[in-house]
């Protein structure tokens, strides 16, 4: 009955056909990029700021929770409506309001996919820096709520250092202008919290981006090294040459077997690692760096270099790197993507520690990720229907995390703390830590009612898998990113 | 009822009393206003003690790097303790490899440069008077300079804190790796918040190499229109172009860049030698063809970065002794640029501006001989480019009528809930901030 009268309500202030709650529609709005699922009472799809602003009330007055959700490709359970209650899902808000090539901003809905910034404002000679693999899926509002990454990061910085100003609306259904106007306001930089606060703080409605000039000249190039710690030796080698890449990405072994078996990409069978390196800027910039990023490489006993010139033969070297994700479907049924950072001086002995606990826990890794920005993404193979496997996995998981703390890092470099993580924020943060981000929190006053279950640890369980602790454990498919 | 007595006799016995005692000089002052006592912790566990104290006995605590940017804020309402941060001075973690550093918030800037110079990095914070401004100061002001277009301002680069809370509990935000979204962001809450939310006590920040090659251009143009469109094409180009400045005649004359009545395009270089040196030939080329002159020698190998004697161009935000002196910023769109450039010295005849075009800040230095009357124009003039006119400096007797950050923002609500939750008792820099919080 209650649950009838919610749905009525989000109907009537947000239209019939933009509320979806039979069984059978809100399945596929039970999980994201991981695998965790909860399973909402209703998903509605707004149109405007007005009907997120009026949803979140209605939701409020019902005393459910309010989940936002862009394209689903979140790798941190940071979409999954935990504790149920209402789902706001943004595809119908994806209109670029406001392309200012002057200004170098653009200002767009939350439902705006982020390659389509880049396409729109192609035709200036600008593009929106922030990259994550997912790029031709994923929206800016998930981008904004996870502070997402991408190769690019290196020299660009994340998410948070491309966004100027977002509307928002408040967990009490009011909708506030948080920065934007111009590049500068007085008061607290409340969009600079926004990003990365996992939806747990308010609801994106509109963000105003940051665009860049294209680079006059792009040169990739791959290094092949026999071994995985020639390969991180000279990604310390580079940075200390004092050249700072635009992305400086690493494939090991497995990795670069399963790419070889999906797209072809040339890689010999025998080798340890590639590293993927890009430099941009101008052309007398980027044919000093290449030569010396060659050097560097050559030195450390790089076996083979192939250079990228032209967009095509770019395109061709990061064809392996963007396919990667998806070939680990052939080795495994299943594989656990994790996500932690270390300072790249440790990148070496971190690297060799995930390798050993992998092989006392007896699963294989393939690791695939941003080695410039000392950003791990180890992939731990297994098969979800050996009993007690995935138990195994979460828990090696665990460990790996551990040995990016100890090195002085963080436990998560991209993705989000979401649900899978909250229990590790207390290995990085004190309890005065997080006392004090609650404190944010309660100034928003978002209580638990937005985002429920995330990025702080808590006993409790999400929907109702939870018992099983499969977070996280994505589906292996080309649909699937780092 | 607490008594200056015994205030001294705690503090005393929190840092040692040659570390804790009575202002001696109107130095402390804030706004006119001094403090009952001064106090310098030699541990970020005494400043938190310090913080405990005030917090339980309501006292007010303002806290202080090397002053140099005192001038900003609100007329406090209450000033009980001058917190210095001066002997929180090291260099905590220094990794060249790492590209970061860790510093304790009283190290000057001009310490902080020397360290990294040795290994060939910097960290892109360029305030006025680089050489004293501590760290934490800069941070708590938001400080920033011309440079903010090649490297962002310091939430861009700043990675990790350790912040005291106004109950006097030692935290820490973000971390020591270049790359991290675990939990929420707070150093973007601390950068800019003018010591209301709590003492910044240390900060890693990312570091870059230092360019191999740098120089200085200088162009005067006919228009402000003219410098920034040279400006804003030099950055689409992707040209090495690391700072960028548009000054009015007032601020080129004051800065030795006399060129009569017209307007001055300043542009600092960094690079790799090639780059800079086809930069500066472009540049000069799109001067020219918009009817500029070059008002400086060509670059020069080697120069000072970013410079020493980064210029007090239209403003210097340290109190100064002429007591109608003005100072103070506005953020427009960057195509609003010239338009605000025009506004300001309609406004007041003596202004000198200098503005970041690409950015879309002015800063301005005038006087007033008429009380707030100039004041008022200039927010007029600034409101109508579009932006808001944040005072930065100027007479306690004139600050008293008015809130230096403009009217509240938008957000002021949340802002205030905010300020409600890391300091419930109002002692931290009570009344400094945006809307008197």
């Amino acid at each position: 009955m209650a649950r009838r009268n919610l749905i009525r309500e989000l109907q009537s202030a947000c239209g019939k056909k933009w509320v979806l709650h039979a069984p059978e529609d809100l399945l596929v709005y039970e999980y994201d990029g991981t695998i965790e699922r909860g399973m909402p009472e209703a998903v509605v799809l707004p149109d405007s700021a007005e009907q997120v602003a009026a949803a979140v009330r209605i939701a409020r007055r019902h005393g459910v929770a309010v989940t936002a959700r862009g394209a689903g490709t979140g790798l941190s359970g940071g979409a999954i409506p935990c504790d149920g209650g209402v789902v706001i899902a943004t595809p119908r808000l994806n209109r670029i309001l406001e392309l200012d090539p002057e200004n170098r901003r653009a200002v767009v809905e939350p439902g705006v996919v982020n390659l389509d910034i880049s396409v729109a404002a192609a035709a200036y000679g600008l593009y929106y820096a922030p990259d994550p693999s997912s790029q031709k899926a994923c929206t800016i509002g998930g981008n904004v709520a996870e502070n997402a990454g991408g190769p690019h990061c290196l020299r660009y910085g994340a998410t948070t250092n491309h966004i100027l100003g977002l509307e928002i609306v408040t967990a009490d259904g009011e909708i506030v202008q948080a920065g934007g106007e111009t590049g500068e306001a007085p008061g607290y930089d409340l969009t600079g919290v926004l990003v990365g606060s996992e939806g747990t703080l308010a609801i994106i409605t509109k963000a105003v981006v940051r665009l860049l000039p294209r680079p006059e000249s792009i040169i990739t190039l791959l290094a092949i090294f026999d071994e995985v710690n020639q390969a991180s030796r000279a990604v310390s080698a580079i940075i200390a040459a004092g050249i700072v890449p635009a992305a400086l990405e690493m494939m090991d072994k497995y990795t670069m077997q399963a790419v070889e078996a999906a797209v072809h990409a040339g890689y010999p069978p025998d080798a340890g690692a590639v590293l993927l390196i890009e430099v941009e800027g101008l052309a007398e910039e980027t044919a000093e760096e290449s030569r010396a990023v060659q050097e560097v490489c050559r030195d450390l006993g790089a076996r083979e270099l192939r250079i990228g010139l032209s967009p095509e033969d770019r395109e061709r070297l990061w064809a392996g790197r963007k396919g990667a994700l998806g070939a680990l479907g052939r080795l495994a049924p299943s594989y656990y993507i994790l996500d932690g950072v270390v300072p790249r001086t440790r990148l070496p002995a971190v690297l060799d520690g995930v390798y050993a606990a992998c092989e006392r826990y007896g699963f294989r890794v393939a690791n695939v990720f941003h080695a410039g920005d000392g950003n791990l993404h180890p992939n731990v193979l297994f098969d979800e229907r050996v009993p007690g496997a995935t138990e195994r996995v979460l828990d090696l998981g665990g460990e790996i995390m551990r040995l990016c703390v100890d090195a002085g890092g963080s436990i998560t470099g991209e993705h989000g703390v979401g649900y899978e993580k909250r229990n590790y924020m207390s290995w990085i943060f004190s309890e005065d830590d997080m006392e004090v981000m609650a404190r944010l929190k309660a100034a928003f006053g978002a209580e638990e009612r937005l985002n429920p279950g995330k990025v702080f640890p808590t006993s409790k369980g999400c929907g109702e898998v939870s018992s099983r602790m499969r977070a996280a454990i994505a589906r292996a498919g080309p649909d699937a990113y780092i | 009822m607490v008594t200056q007595a015994s205030v001294l006799q705690q503090l005393a016995a929190i840092a040692g009393p040659e570390h804790a005692g009575p202002p001696q000089a109107e130095e402390y002052a804030v706004d006119g206003l001094p403090p009952s006592a001064v106090v310098r912790p030699g541990s970020y566990e005494q400043a938190a003690e310090v913080l405990r104290y005030a917090n339980s006995e309501r006292l007010a605590v303002i806290p202080r790097g090397a002053g140099t940017l005192m001038a900003l804020g609100n007329v406090p309402r209450a000033y009980d303790i001058a917190l210095c941060l001066s002997r929180l001075d090291e260099i905590v973690e220094h990794e060249p490899a790492d590209l970061t550093v860790t510093c304790q918030a009283g190290i000057s800037l001009g310490r902080l440069r020397e360290h990294l110079a040795a290994a060939g990095q910097m960290a892109p914070l360029d305030p006025t008077l680089p050489a004293q401004a501590t760290a934490g100061g800069v941070l708590a002001a938001n400080a920033y300079g011309p440079y903010r277009l090649a490297y962002g301002t310091a939430r861009d680069f700043t990675i990790g804190m350790r912040v005291a809370t106004a109950d006097g509990r030692i935290t820490r935000a973000g971390g020591r790796v270049v790359k991290n979204v675990a939990g929420y962001d707070l150093c973007k809450l601390y950068i800019g918040s003018l010591g209301t939310l709590g003492v910044i006590l240390e900060a890693t920040f990312k570091v870059r190499p230092r360019p191999r090659e740098e120089g200085e251009l200088a162009f005067a143009l006919p228009g402000a229109a003219d410098a920034c469109g040279v400006a804003a094409e030099a950055e689409r180009r992707g040209l090495s172009v690391a700072a960028a400045q548009v000054l009015n005649p007032a601020a080129a004359q004051a800065l030795g860049l006399s060129a009569g009545a017209a307007i001055v395009l300043v542009l600092n270089l960094a690079g790799t030698p090639a780059a800079v040196a086809r930069s500066a030939r472009e540049i000069a080329a799109l001067a020219a063809e918009r009817g500029g002159r070059a008002a400086t020698s060509p670059p020069q190998a080697g120069a000072q970065h970013p410079p020493e004697a980064d210029p007090p161009p239209a403003g210097a935000g340290a109190p100064t002794g002429d007591s109608r002196a003005v100072v103070g910023w506005l953020s427009v769109l960057p195509s609003r640029v010239p338009e605000a450039m025009a506004a300001i010295e309609a406004s007041a005849a003596d202004a000198r501006t200098s503005a970041y075009p690409t950015a879309g800040v002015l800063r301005v230095r005038c006087t007033t001989g008429d009380g707030g009357e100039t004041l008022r124009r200039l927010r007029e003039a600034a409101r109508e480019a579009g932006g808001r006119l944040v005072i930065e400096s100027c007479a306690p007797a004139l600050k008293r009528d008015l809130d230096v950050f403009g009217d509240p923002p938008a957000a002021f609500e949340l802002m205030r809930r905010v300020k409600q939750q890391f300091d419930p008792n109002g002692i931290l820099s009570p009344g400094r901030y945006v809307g008197r919080l």
